[in-house]
């Protein structure tokens, strides 16, 4: 019947004169985290690799504070799993918040600082991107060693120059690499790893950085 | 007779004992004596020439050419005579014995014959005293430098003629010193003159003035010895002087007989165009042979080695086309001009040195950002954060990455600026303006410039326009008319009841679903 006058209704003159008077459109407030998958609760849980434990340990009130309080998600650590729990309370207010927390404690395991990854938090459109050094080249024995140490370079600076200029956060575990920050800078900072990784200079690599900056400023 | 005869040898006699030189200026008593001997000359000369209208030479107030006029109007057939008389002994040798049988007449009138051309001669060389005068010369002595004396006017014809002349008379001299015996004496001349003949047929000219002359050595010889150097000289004098009228006749025979062609020109002494025109024709010939051989190799266009005789190009100068200036010959004037101009140069302090050109600051330069090798003090989230801030509300941007010592002590330099220009009163420079991009917010302007005007104002950084963004015209409420005032409150009360609908049906659909949820 609807169909009918749905169709009818499409001639503008009849329409007015035959058509009912619909009920209006439901509207429904977005579900709560609590009141999805018929008011079961929503769990994360992210494990803990060992060398990560002792500063979990001591970093474990900043980790907490902010999941707890502003985030409103339940935190715990699960001893004997070895891993982290996270868990919707019933006064969450968006489902997201319940990932987003669980990327941050996941951050945090991957050897991020808390500071750097409470950004997770506050920002939502930071990534995490993680890939190998062999994914780039194929190295073995000494010149992996040799790579690595390029990508740091002496006490880290050239790590720490990265960071600086494309507004990223490095992590080199071994052979992984962990990159924290938007996807534009992202992208810059794996370009320049990648550089290193292949075996240019690190000059070379710092100047394409100060261009790359340089112009990113610019653009405000 | 005898007494003009004597005055006529005397006169002659005179005259070649003269020095030539002497000839050279107008003299009158030599001029006297000169005619005197000419007429004396030519009256010897008449009996042997019956055609001639004139008895005597005239000379008394007549002028050189009217004497040798005079003279050339006996001579001219006279010669013609001789020759057709010489032709018959050419063709009949045995009636030259004959002739040894002198006549005493013949005999004077030879040598007067001969003192007559001589005389003619003389004559001549009045008018060209520098020819006759070294002619003279010449035939006293042997005939050294007859080139000289003879005059351009008449040419190189007479140059030959003289060489000639000077060939003959050595041979008449060495003849005439050999023997006096008649017919011995005649025979020898007679072969060697033969042989001459047979070798030389180019020169019939000078075998002819030969024959004549020994003609006349013939007729002469047999005569006293008194006579010989008179003879000899005459005898040289008149060959010359045949010769010349040889020439004369030479040119009339070609005037007449010029379709006759060579044969006719080569029987006789060549007119002088004559020789013109073979000099020429020779010329032509030369080039005409030169123009169809082939050319030498200079000549050609490029030539390689192989086609030129060896070591040929080492003969020949070559001509280089040089595109390279020469090197400068170092003197010492050119050190010196150097070193002049060095020691002006040091005095006036004008030296040659490259300037800079200056850059002009063109655009704003670019902020450099130092890249930061610490680990950055802010994390990541402030770090964002401070982005964020900078793209909502650029106002409170902070400074851009620099040393804070550097701010510091920037702050303090602009304050200490800030003072100095105060002191000086509005009379500051302002800073280069260099374009800058900023942007401007509303904020008292005294707030964001650095360096205070002395004069306190409290203009907004915005213009009015940039603060306000409406349209029309703008009026205070004490400004509006009752129907303005009108029109505003009837908007407003407009604007409510649309929120009031606005918010009613909010509120409505939702009673109304929950109604249908509880039912």
């Amino acid at each position: 019947m609807q169909s009918n006058q749905e169709s009818s209704s499409m001639e503008v003159d009849v329409a007015t004169s035959e058509q009912k008077v619909l009920p209006p459109k439901p509207k429904f407030e977005p579900l709560k985290p609590h009141e999805m998958s018929s008011g079961q609760v929503q769990f994360r849980k992210v494990s803990v690799p060992p060398h990560r434990y002792t500063p979990l340990k001591k970093a474990w009130m900043d980790i907490y504070t902010p999941v707890y309080e502003q985030m409103k998600v339940d935190l715990r650590m699960n001893l004997k799993a070895r891993k982290v729990e996270l868990k919707t309370r019933h006064d969450t207010p968006d489902i997201s918040n319940l990932q987003k927390c669980a990327d941050f404690v996941h951050a945090f395991m991957l050897g991020f600082d808390v500071i750097d990854a409470i950004a997770l938090l506050r920002l939502d459109e930071l990534y995490v991107e993680s890939f190998e050094i062999k994914d780039v080249k194929t190295l073995r024995g000494d010149h992996l060693s040799r790579a690595i140490g390029r990508l740091s370079g002496k006490g880290g600076k050239t790590k720490f120059a990265i960071e600086n200029a494309s507004k990223t956060r490095i992590v080199i575990a071994d052979t992984k690499i962990h990159i924290l920050g938007s996807f534009a800078n992202i992208k810059i900072a794996r370009d320049s790893l990648c550089y290193l990784i292949m075996g240019s200079p690190a000059g070379k690599v710092y100047s394409k950085l100060r261009a790359v900056s340089a112009r990113l400023a610019e653009r405000f | 007779m005898a007494t003009t005869t004597d005055a006529g040898v005397e006169a002659l006699n005179r005259l070649k004992e003269i020095d030539p030189p002497s000839l050279l200026a107008p003299n009158p008593a030599l001029s006297q004596t000169a005619r005197t001997a000419s007429q004396y000359l030519f009256s010897s000369l008449r009996p042997f020439s019956q055609k001639s209208p004139l008895d005597q030479l005239l000379v008394d107030g007549y002028d050189a050419e009217q004497i040798w006029h005079q003279i050339d109007i006996q001579s001219q057939p006279l010669l013609s005579t001789l020759r057709r008389r010489l032709k018959q002994l050419v063709n009949n040798p045995e009636e030259i014995s004959k002739l040894k049988a002198p006549s005493d007449v013949a005999n004077k009138a030879e040598p007067k014959n001969n003192q007559d051309e001589w005389e003619e001669e003389e004559s001549d060389g009045f008018d060209e005293e520098l020819d006759e005068g070294d002619e003279d010369v010449d035939e006293d002595e042997e005939g050294v430098e007859k080139e000289e004396g003879k005059g351009e006017e008449e040419g190189n014809e007479d140059e030959d003629e003289e060489d000639e002349e000077s060939a003959e008379e050595d041979e008449e001299e060495k003849g005439e010193g050999v023997g006096i015996e008649d017919k011995f004496f005649k025979i020898n001349e007679l072969n060697a003159f033969l042989k001459k003949e047979e070798v030389d047929k180019g020169e019939q000219d000078s075998e002819d003035d030969d024959m004549l002359d020994e003609a006349g050595d013939f007729e002469m010889e047999e005569d006293d010895d008194d006579e010989d150097e008179e003879e000899e000289e005459l005898e040289e004098e008149e060959e010359e002087e045949e010769e010349e009228e040889e020439e004369e006749e030479g040119k009339e025979k070609t005037r007449y007989d010029d379709l006759s062609g060579d044969k006719v020109k080569k029987n006789k002494t060549p007119s002088t165009h004559e020789k013109q025109l073979e000099k020429l024709q020779s010329k032509i010939a030369q080039m005409e042979k030169a123009n169809v051989e082939p050319k030498t190799w200079t000549m050609q266009g490029e030539v390689t080695a192989a086609k030129r005789p060896t070591n040929s190009a080492l003969e020949v100068d070559l001509d280089f086309e040089h595109n390279v200036r020469p090197t400068p010959v170092i003197t010492e004037e050119v050190t010196a001009s150097l070193e002049d101009m060095i020691q002006k140069r040091i005095i006036e302090g004008i030296f040659n040195d490259v300037q800079r050109a200056p850059k002009l600051p063109s655009k704003a330069p670019r902020e450099v950002k130092e890249l930061d090798d610490n680990k950055s003090k802010q994390g990541l989230a402030e770090l964002y954060e401070q982005e964020y801030v900078q793209k909502i509300d650029p106002t409170s941007a902070p400074l851009s990455f620099k040393d804070e010592l550097k701010n510091e002590a920037s702050m303090l330099f602009k304050r200490l600026c800030l003072k100095l220009d105060a002191l000086s009163h509005f009379n500051f420079a302002p800073k280069p303006v260099i374009e800058d991009m900023s942007f401007q917010t509303n904020v008292p302007a005294l707030a964001m410039e650095e360096i205070a005007p002395v004069a306190v104002s409290d203009a907004a950084m915005l213009a009015p326009e940039e603060v306000f963004d409406g349209k029309g015209d703008v009026k205070e409420e004490t400004e509006l008319t009752q129907a303005e005032r009108k029109r505003r409150r009837a908007n407003k009360k407009r604007k409510f009841k649309a929120e009031e609908v606005k918010r009613s049906e909010k509120k409505a659909p939702v009673n109304a679903v929950s109604s249908q949820v509880n039912g």
